[in-house]
């Protein structure tokens, strides 16, 4: 029952990664008063960049024809573990936020080599800025998943999200406000603008993923929207995991599945309408954003020592 | 037994260097007889380790004419562990030799026969002896057999890191020597049986933990006593740095276990050696990974990430002090597990990085990353396990580096859980430094792998570089299978880690892996690296199955054209380099690197404190360096100009200097002796 479960999810991201950045797409365009694009456009070009020819430069190797397949792969990976529909994760071993932010290195440590290995240089550039970000990132989240795990006593996402869905907590002061950083730090982590430095069109005509085109490009780009997804319902499996399914019986499901839709679908909202009302950040301001984000994991860190 | 096939490897890798020598004019029969007498002493101690690790301690007694120096050895599990360590990595390096030595024809093979044999001799019997005469001449001819070996090319530079390296080893040689005189003064004994039982009192441990940590830190290579690493690893042939990086500065790890958890054992544990340990450890991360960023020579950004490693085995070891100082006997043995899987696997695929690239150096001569690129096509191979090389130490799941990483997380988290205010703050602060670094990892591997292997040959030797021997092919697999099957099936080796961990501790087991997965008995976390692996294979191959199955009929994938690159033609000045990953990594990381860019712009006192923190750090870097180091280099110096001006031969002073290093040390052990006896 719980394979099925995690499989569902896995096959749910899947088939709602298109709609996500198609969405996104759709309302850039009402932002800017144009028609745009139709919301499913994303469906259509991925179907048809799986007819095309798959290209690959005269000096890439093997490198660069995996990293779309085990782009593809670990996202399936990770989206089973997440806790969605149910409060808790249907595969427990999987669930582990340490293993989960690393399972993310997996991916953007061949993003970044296949975008070296295709040998333009713009790509690169593209790349390294990826990794960059991550670095930047990551004690963000580090510390603000510390503060969880210290009023929620465990490292397993689902487990967390029992202990804030009951106001169990120790400290929820210090909770809420990681809550704060740690968001701050997934809006970071998905790669929109002002963040996102990686495909900056302007300066590097889609950053890493310049020279891949047909299937491995398709691939890619629906990784990408699975990543949107998986980061944002990391957060709110953790933080606001409210409504969703405590038992796997059938309404409860339903119930757990219609809340954390509309959960989504409220983030992506606010998440779009930041993305359009903003300007590109500098890379080299980018650091002042992201230290910004450490301060206030920070400052959770003192409440929760203090015990607030 | 364990002991008897201790003894045996000994006597073959005694007899392996004497043969070496005594054939160093026929360089070829010197170096097989020299690889045949070290891979079979290499073999009989592996064994001996694995006894050591599974069966019962063994000890054995010698009786000299002195009675400070009865040679005495023990092999328990810790020990043991080392053992396997030194000699799995012996070796594979004495394998890698075969084919790699080529390239030092004419250069003295039978010298390096000697001094290699000896260096591995020596390691064995360190972490064997019972006695601290013993230990510290077995710790000396370590140092100085290795020293041969940094400046076996002869090169300007490797002489100069050599001596660098020297003077380091003997200055914590003279930390070491001083604290256990300051405890054999207090048992009268100079045995470590004696040790174990004695309570040195409060301060007197204090001090002597003191010196051992400074001591055995600067041979581990820690932040700041790291200077001489960097140097001196990169300046020996590449399978001798991989011993180094491997084996040897895990013995200054051994030595901090050994000296913390046994010898002061019956002196108990203080909580700040536990934090100076943790916070050392993490600043030894940070830094060292960022170091390694910066550079542009594979091999000194190996050596820098040997710092890094450190630092993260020193977390495991300071959370280990921790817990034995608040008496939570689980979280100290979760560390140690942490700190000792993290050393076995730092010694395996830093070895395989080390490897690896020794088999680049082979074929195209040069370690500047600029000159490279494109190997990825003319060394396959080589290419591939570095890569697995390169995903372990990034602590890509589910590789061994992870499977390490995720326990010293969850080793700092019980920790924090499980205690007050001040080890949640330093838990914090090194669980930062340790996310930190893991990012850094990722971007310092990528351009080491991305910028040497991929992409277009920079170079004439790049282009042309062919792929190496088999002798030289088989130790590249071998390590990378480990690395490999370390992580996939880290849920049956942790036990027998958690065992030697418990073992160290005399504490009670605990269930650090359930059947496929990794366990956190205190918090209840749990991964299972196997069922990562299974599924990412799985759902790796989908997207090609699929592509496989709806792709038939359509056009085939080409890859013969030239790179889009924004419609700009490609040429040999665009390609990503070393510098690509400097520029940007600097413009965050300046000078400590991460904070500088936000500190500047910044005023309110938040940002000041951090200001003032990167201010110090940065003062305090080159200040080893400019007292310690200096300072005694240029005495050195001095009295070697003196010596020079008498002497007039460089190998001579040297060699006076040793013998008169071991003269004084004798007369003062049997002064000490004698006043003990007295």
């Amino acid at each position: 029952m719980l394979i099925l479960l995690a499989c569902l999810q896995a096959a749910l991201a899947l088939l709602a990664a298109p709609l996500v950045s198609g969405s996104a797409r759709w309302m850039r365009a009402k932002f800017q008063t144009r028609k745009g694009p139709p919301i499913l456009q994303d469906y259509y070009d991925i179907i048809k960049l799986f007819k095309r020819q798959d290209l690959h430069t005269r000096d890439s190797s093997f490198i660069h024809k995996l990293m779309p397949a085990l782009f593809f792969g670990t996202m399936m990976l990770i989206f089973m573990g997440v806790p969605v529909i149910t409060r808790f994760s249907p595969v427990t071993v999987l669930a582990d936020v340490i293993l989960l932010l690393y399972l993310l290195v997996l991916p953007r440590f061949f993003f970044a080599l296949a975008a070296i290995d295709s040998g333009s240089s713009y790509a690169g550039v593209g790349g390294i800025r990826e990794l960059l970000l991550g670095v930047l990132v990551e004690p963000a989240m580090m510390l603000a998943l510390f503060v969880t795990i210290l009023a929620t006593g465990s490292t397993n996402m689902g487990e967390m999200g029992m202990a804030i869905g009951s106001f169990a907590t120790e400290t929820p002061v210090a909770v809420a406000l990681a809550g704060v950083a740690f968001a701050c730090a997934c809006y970071i982590e998905l790669g929109k603008l002002p963040f996102d430095l990686a495909e900056a069109e302007q300066e590097l005509q889609d950053g890493p993923l310049s020279e891949y085109s047909g299937p491995s490009l398709a691939l890619v780009k629906m990784s990408m929207s699975m990543k949107q997804i998986i980061v944002l319902s990391w957060f709110v499996a953790i933080f606001v995991p409210f409504g969703s399914a405590l038992e796997l019986s059938l309404p409860a499901l339903a119930l757990g599945l219609g809340v954390y839709l509309l959960k989504m679908a409220g983030l992506f909202f606010v998440c779009t309408i930041i993305e359009n009302v903003v300007a590109r950040v500098r890379l080299s301001l980018l650091g002042h954003q992201t230290w910004a984000v450490v301060g206030i994991a920070a400052m959770a860190l003192v409440l929760s020592i203090l015990g607030v | 037994m364990t002991m008897e096939l201790l003894l045996f490897s000994i006597a073959l890798s005694l007899a392996g260097a004497f043969s070496s020598l005594v054939l160093r004019r026929f360089e070829t029969a010197a170096k097989f007889t020299a690889t045949l007498f070290g891979a079979s002493a290499a073999l009989l101690a592996l064994g001996a380790g694995f006894l050591g690790i599974f069966g019962l301690p063994d000890t054995l007694s010698f009786a000299t004419p002195f009675s400070f120096a009865s040679l005495s050895l023990l092999i328990n599990p810790l020990s043991g562990l080392l053992i396997v360590v030194i000699n799995l990595l012996a070796l594979v390096a004495w394998l890698y030799g075969i084919g790699y030595l080529r390239e030092y024809t004419g250069k003295g093979i039978g010298v390096l026969g000697l001094f290699m044999n000896l260096f591995i001799a020596s390691m064995n019997l360190v972490v064997a002896a019972d006695n601290v005469f013993w230990f510290l001449i077995f710790f000396e001819i370590m140092s100085l057999a290795s020293y041969f070996l940094v400046i076996f090319d002869q090169k300007k530079a490797s002489i100069k890191a050599g001596f660098l390296y020297l003077i380091m080893a003997h200055v914590g040689f003279f930390l070491i020597m001083i604290a256990f005189f300051v405890m054999s003064t207090f048992t009268g004994s100079f045995d470590f049986a004696s040790f174990r039982e004695t309570d040195f009192g409060k301060s007197a441990a204090s001090l002597v933990f003191v010196l051992c940590f400074l001591g055995f830190g600067i041979k581990a290579g820690m932040v700041p006593l790291h200077s001489w690493l960097p140097k001196a690893h990169p300046a020996a042939p590449s399978h001798v740095s991989a011993l180094m990086s491997g084996a040897m500065i895990k013995i200054g790890i051994f030595g901090i276990l050994k000296v913390g958890l046994e010898l002061l054992a019956g002196s108990g544990v203080e909580l700040w050696w536990g934090i100076i340990v943790l916070i050392m450890g993490a600043c030894s991360a940070v830094l060292g990974i960022a170091y390694a960023l910066a550079e542009s020579d594979i091999k000194r950004l190996l050596a820098y990430c040997s710092v890094e490693n450190i630092g993260i085995i020193f977390m495991g070891v300071g959370i280990t002090f921790v817990g034995v100082a608040l008496q939570m006997p689980v979280i100290a043995t979760l560390g140690l597990l942490a700190a000792l899987f993290h050393l076995v696997n730092h010694a395996l695929f830093k070895g395989l990085l080390f490897l690896g690239t020794g088999a680049v150096i082979h074929r195209t001569h040069t370690r500047d990353m600029g000159k490279l690129g494109g190997l990825v096509r003319t060394m396959p191979l080589t290419a591939f396990c570095f890569l697995i090389g390169s995903l372990a130490i990034a602590a890509v799941p589910p590789l061994n580096g992870f499977a390490s990483e995720w326990f010293t997380f969850q080793s700092l988290i019980s920790a924090a859980l499980a205690s007050s205010g001040i080890i949640k703050a330093v838990a914090a602060f090194a669980l930062v430094a340790l996310a930190i670094t893991g990012g850094l990892a990722v971007l310092c591997f990528v351009k080491a792998f991305g910028v040497s292997f991929l992409g277009t040959a920079r170079s004439e030797a790049a282009f042309k570089a062919t792929e190496v021997p088999l002798s030289m092919k088989l130790p590249l697999v071998l390590l990378a299978v480990c690395c490999v099957c370390m992580g996939v099936g880290a849920p049956w080796v942790v036990p027998v880690v958690e065992g030697i961990a418990a073992s160290v501790l005399i504490a009670p087991g605990i269930e650090a892996a359930a059947g496929m997965t990794l366990v956190n008995p205190d918090v209840g976390g749990a991964i299972s690296t196997p069922l990562v692996a299974v599924l990412i294979v799985a759902l790796v191959a989908l997207p090609f199955l699929l592509r496989a199955v709806l792709a038939r009929g359509r056009q085939a994938t080409d890859s013969t054209k030239e790179p889009w690159a924004c419609g700009y033609v490609p040429n040999t000045e665009m390609p990503m380099i070393a510098a690509s990953f400097a520029a940007p990594a600097h413009m965050f990381l300046k000078p400590v690197y991460v904070v500088q860019a936000f500190l500047a712009a910044q005023q309110s006192t938040f940002h000041r404190l951090f200001k003032s923190t990167v201010k110090s750090a940065e003062k305090i870097e080159p200040l080893p360096d400019r007292y310690l180091v200096d300072s005694v280099t240029n005495f050195t110096t001095w009295l070697g100009r003196k010596a020079q001006a008498i002497e007039g031969g460089n190998v001579r002073v040297y060699l006076t200097y040793i013998i008169l290093a071991l003269i004084v040390l004798l007369i003062i052990t049997a002064l000490v002796g004698v006043g003990g006896a007295l």
